[in-house]
């Protein structure tokens, strides 16, 4: 459960309950799968309210927002008119709703700041006056994050280290010694010396830049657009040897209005990342206020940048991932972007309704048909290797209704046996009669095909 | 899971336990008409990549089913398929998708220039890539490929004049190349139509003929 309206949090479900639980708690739940794209399109109109109170919001990840408040506390008068502000505008986007679920947290650095809004009520922004001293009551699980893993976490609980304060407590040159960048990292979090959230000095050469003669209305267009450039950026910091850890997305409609977004990240951004921040962001102004007149021009720049990149696993295969993720994105360049394809298992009687077709690197389509359902009439395994995209018409011959030659290109080749034939129902309403399947096998192999209307059609092959 | 070998001599079995295994840098031909079954047998030799990092199908008809690829133990999350219909621009994908992906099964198409095989072949060794390359004409330029397997013989189990359905498939297959060390041998592959191959050795030439009828 990641989350959930405020009827079924109170039939007793909490927020990563197991989903069985969950049920058996609420039965009259309807159960969602998670689509990050389209919490973050429903997350642009609260990122724009905020914005409109404090410039340079930073969006970490769809539901967390971080907001510089140092120029707006003076502005506004003071932290707690600032949260008060923050939270009526979320009120007056959702009328009650989303404001009443919202938490603000205020606290000196991003870390703290996200903990002290964990540790909030709904409606009672939690303003940390001593971020050292409410640091130190937390457990360690929050580092878990910054962390990248529970690993590190683990150790230190089975060293005696309980909280935060506990770790804060122990000499720095210890953790480094022992745990490396990642001990002193978790050491500055508990100690209170986080980063600033205002970003560095954007640096020039580093931004990409597309500008369309035609403006990009649609989202496919704009989709392929924005991966096309997340790979340019992301071969221009892999030569830098640089990664950020927060990138600014920029549009221009074509009449001139030009919208900015930032997103930030704990961690550099890997390749993946920067595409998937730069396809929500897209998605999120395309579907939500719409760019008039379509999308002149496409423009990220990169910011905050570490030297270091990610550190990575002993066991892990990242670079390579990445390595294979640009080599998908160059044959989607050359092919264009419907042709590099994932599928998915998904319910169906024929072989070629099996499988959910989606883009790589796109949020994969959400399957037709339940793949666990039963199906009965459905072709049994082994499926056909090769699934024609459309049927082809076949020539059989038939010996008292056992099919007895077939012609296979330019010759006959005879029957050695077959199965079938098996009733397809067909749809009346609209137009498909009913069929008969065939598994008809040859000297040369099997074949699967149909019977309709006394014609035969070829619709895959066993190879 | 993997290759069953039922019957082997000591002689051959540093050979055999290889025969049906995509190695880095390696390329493997696999020739035969469509139906006899060597497309599930690329996708199998996919299986165990795909466990460690994306794998790709070039597919250059647009037929390749995945669904047979899963049920042959590729995983589901780590399948990509690159539909390239365009024989010209065949050569600069796979060029493009060796430069990073780590097993390739590829479909190659009907027309093609020599070198641009020769090419993909010695791309395919600088990057330990592992490749199999489906070929439906005439094959492969000679001495390209470190393993051909030529699909010689099909029959299957199951289906009995009109009852009961495909069960069993039975491929007989020639193994030739440096990857047999130049001794041609027959193999015989039983697939259920499951993750598991059983591979069975010894097979005489005789006996594969009579299969296929």
């Amino acid at each position: 459960m990641t989350g959930a309206t405020p009827e079924v949090l109170a039939a007793g479900v909490t927020l990563g309950m197991p989903r069985r639980e969950a049920e058996a708690l609420a039965t009259f739940a309807t159960i969602l799968e998670r689509d990050p794209g389209e919490e973050a399109r429903r997350f642009e109109q609260v990122v724009s309210a905020i914005e409109e109170l404090v410039p340079r919001v930073e969006p970490v990840s769809p539901g967390l927002l971080y907001v510089p408040v140092d120029g707006a506390v003076r502005y506004y008068g003071g932290e707690a008119e600032l949260a008060d502000r923050i939270a009526k505008e979320l009120d007056r986007i959702a009328g009650g709703r989303m404001g009443g679920d919202a938490l603000v947290g205020v606290a000196d650095g991003p870390f703290a700041a996200r903990w002290a809004a964990a540790s909030a009520r709904v409606g009672e922004p939690l303003i940390v006056a001593d971020t050292v001293a409410f640091l130190s009551g937390l457990d360690l699980a929050t580092l878990r994050e910054e962390m990248g893993g529970d690993e590190m976490v683990h150790t230190f609980k089975w060293l005696g280290v309980a909280t935060l304060g506990d770790l804060a407590n122990l000499p720095r040159d210890a953790l480094a010694s022992r745990f490396g960048n990642d001990g002193v990292l978790a050491h500055r979090l508990a100690s209170g010396e986080d980063r600033p959230v205002d970003p560095r000095e954007i640096p020039e050469d580093l931004t990409v830049v597309m500008e369309f003669e035609e403006p990009l209305e649609t989202l496919d267009s704009v989709a392929f657009a924005g991966r096309v450039l997340a790979e340019r950026l992301s071969r221009g910091l892999r030569q830098k040897g640089v990664a950020p850890h927060a990138i600014v997305i920029t549009v221009r409609s074509a009449q001139g209005d030009e919208r900015q977004r930032v997103w930030r990240s704990a961690d550099p951004f890997s390749e993946r990342s920067i595409s998937e921040r730069v396809w929500w962001q897209l998605r999120a102004w395309v579907e939500g206020p719409g760019i008039p007149g379509g999308i002149a021009m496409l423009a990220i720049a990169p910011f905050d940048l570490s030297g270091e990149g990610r550190q990575l696993g002993l066991f892990s295969d990242e670079s390579n991932l990445a390595e294979t993720e640009r080599a998908l994105a160059r044959a989607q360049a050359l092919l264009g972007p419907d042709q590099v394809l994932q599928g998915r298992p998904q319910g169906g009687r024929l072989p070629g309704e099996r499988v959910s077709w989606s883009r790589w690197g796109e949020e994969p389509a959400k399957p037709d048909r339940d793949p666990s359902a039963p199906w009965p009439g459905a072709t049994p395994s082994p499926s056909p290797a090769l699934v024609l995209d459309r049927a082809t018409p076949l020539e059989i011959e038939w010996d008292g209704g056992m099919p007895s030659r077939v012609r296979l290109g330019s010759r006959w080749e005879p029957v050695l046996t077959w199965s079938g034939p098996w009733r397809l129902t067909g749809q009346w309403w609209n137009g498909r009669p009913d069929a008969d399947r065939y598994q008809i096998v040859t000297s040369v192999g099997a074949i699967l095909c149909v019977v309709s209307n006394g014609r035969a059609y070829l619709t895959a092959v066993y190879d | 899971m993997g290759i069953e070998e039922i019957t082997r001599t000591p002689l051959i079995e540093r050979v055999e336990e290889r025969l049906l295994e995509l190695s880095p840098g390696r390329l493997v031909e696999l020739v035969g008409e469509p139906g006899g079954g060597l497309t599930r047998l690329g996708m199998r030799m996919l299986a165990e990549h795909s466990r460690i990092a994306p794998v790709v199908v070039v597919d250059t008809r647009g037929w390749v089913s995945p669904a047979a690829a899963w049920e042959a133990g590729v995983d589901p999350e780590r399948l990509v398929v690159v539909r390239c219909p365009d024989p010209q621009l065949w050569p600069k994908v796979t060029a493009a998708l060796l430069e990073g992906v780590r097993a390739i099964y590829t479909e190659v198409p009907l027309r093609f220039r020599e070198q641009d095989i020769r090419r993909l072949a010695a791309l395919a060794r600088a990057r330990r890539a592992a490749v199999a390359m489906r070929s439906t004409g005439p094959g492969l330029p000679g001495g390209v490929a470190h393993l051909r397997l030529r699909a010689i013989g099909v029959t299957w189990e199951g289906a009995e004049q009109g009852h009961g359905r495909l069960g069993r498939r039975r491929l007989v297959i020639e193994a030739s190349g440096k990857g047999v060390a130049g001794i041609p041998r027959i193999i015989e592959v039983e697939d259920e139509g499951t993750d598991a191959l059983r591979l069975v050795s010894n097979v005489v030439v005789d006996q594969a003929r009579r299969a296929v009828g």
